[in-house]
């Protein structure tokens, strides 16, 4: 049963096959021509991939991986108090504590946020590219799955940004406590920044591959 | 400096550029392309609640209308109202044997700012508070007029500038991030929530239900209007 339908869905036309480009932006379905050519309804440029898709994906995703790294090693906030002193914390030792103080629902999202997310993100989106650019007919449903998967949970990793600049705002006892932001946080917020745009530049289409595609 | 500007805003996106030749396109209004895949499907009437998925990658072609533009309207106002308040109000108040200290976002952002973290700042005052008000703003700008059935002035702009700032819209990563923040910081003091995060709930809650129609219906319905051009 499931080849059947496997077999009736690979046989659909689709727009490129048909001369037509369907507008990225406003969903409207328009005839290709020679030229290079406007949505007559939202004026959005058309094009039956986006340009550069893959190339634009890939620098992305290198500056992503390489943010990842001081993302991860140098402190994203520090703390001073008269009980503890001063302290630097990453976002790993940040899921540390908040596992020991026994929130561990909380301390799982965070987990899930900051560190599987941009992993997540970061491998997922490699693949993708690198299967749409041998134009892979390997498994293109579960890819196209996880491409909406990506695009969904990819600006839940902003949680981490948000917490610090929460408690830098808060925590402002002077001299008893307080919480400063530090380097770290700038390179995560970078990390986020870029893996959206990744997702962003990455055409999902690319994963379909048909006649009009070529290299 | 101006000119400047606008091919920017034209290189973003944004807005539309008129300086190249690119021809208008001729429409096959008939027809649906699948956004993922490029699937071609004849258009068809959805009702209220029907949602047809493409049936070869599964992505989302089209969503039957379950608010009417007036419904959204609504919804754009109360967002509007709710997104003030979470503003203007503490979202939470420390209690430090005495010393009480309330914060809004604001002063968050203003503290991070003046702590050096200028980049950090920037970008959580962006996607907390500027594209979530740039949303909500773009909404009724587009739909009041719509509810009277014309169209707004700039409608294309508008509706192409709504699509850029939703994807950066963060409302409901904050309001996450703001509970967290409260955990975290109950070993320190207490920690009592303000009207500002129950704001920002609400706000979470009004987004997602205004965005769940999606920007093709607006498109859709503003092109079904009898002075579109």
């Amino acid at each position: 049963m499931a080849v059947t339908e496997r077999s009736i869905a690979t046989a659909l036309p689709t727009a490129a096959a048909m001369g037509l480009l369907g507008c990225e932006c406003c969903g409207l379905v328009c005839e290709a021509g020679p030229g290079a050519l406007r949505c007559p309804r939202c004026q959005f440029r058309l094009h039956a991939r986006k340009p550069d898709s893959l190339e634009r994906t890939t620098a992305y995703l290198l500056a992503a991986a390489v943010l990842y790294v001081p993302a991860n090693t140098l402190p994203i906030m520090g703390t001073s108090s008269v009980v503890f002193g001063h302290e630097q914390h990453t976002i790993i030792g940040g899921i540390v504590e908040l596992w020991h103080s026994g929130s561990w629902g909380l301390a799982l999202i965070v987990l899930v946020a900051s560190i599987v997310v941009p992993i997540l993100k970061i491998a997922a989106l490699s693949l993708l590219a690198f299967t749409a650019h041998r134009r892979s007919r390997w498994r293109q449903a579960e890819r196209a799955s996880l491409y909406r998967l990506l695009e969904a949970v990819g600006h839940w990793s902003m949680l981490d940004v948000f917490v610090v600049v929460l408690l830098v705002g808060m925590v402002r006892f002077g001299a008893f406590a307080s919480v400063e932001p530090s380097v770290g946080l700038l390179a995560f917020g970078a990390v986020v920044v870029a893996t959206m745009l990744a997702s962003a530049s990455f055409d999902p289409r690319l994963i379909w591959p048909d006649s009009t595609d070529h290299d | 400096m101006h000119a400047a500007v606008h091919r920017l805003l034209a290189g973003s996106g944004l807005i539309a550029s008129h300086e190249d030749d690119a021809a208008q396109a001729r429409v096959r209004p008939g027809l649906v392309a699948c956004e993922e895949c490029d699937a071609v499907y004849s258009r068809r009437a959805l009702s209220g609640g029907d949602v047809a998925r493409c049936t070869r990658c599964g992505a989302v072609l089209g969503r039957g209308r379950w608010l009417s533009v007036d419904g959204q309207l609504a919804l754009a106002v109360a967002a509007l109202i709710v997104f003030a308040m979470g503003n203007v109000a503490d979202i939470v108040t420390l209690d430090l044997r005495g010393v009480h200290a309330a914060v809004t976002l604001h002063e968050s952002i203003t503290a991070t700012w003046t702590a050096g973290e200028h980049v950090v700042a920037l970008l959580t005052a962006a996607t907390a508070f500027a594209f979530p008000l740039t949303v909500i703003l773009l909404r009724l700008y587009v739909l009041a007029p719509l509810a009277a059935g014309r169209r707004a002035r700039g409608f294309v702009p508008a509706v192409r500038a709504l699509r850029w700032v939703t994807r950066w819209s963060m409302v409901e990563v904050f309001m996450f991030g703001t509970l967290v923040a409260i955990v975290k910081s109950a070993g320190l003091a207490t920690v009592l929530p303000g009207v500002g995060i129950y704001s920002y709930a609400a706000l979470t809650l009004l987004l997602a239900a205004i965005q769940s129609s999606g920007l093709h219906s607006l498109w859709q319905r503003a092109s079904e209007l009898p002075s579109w051009p």
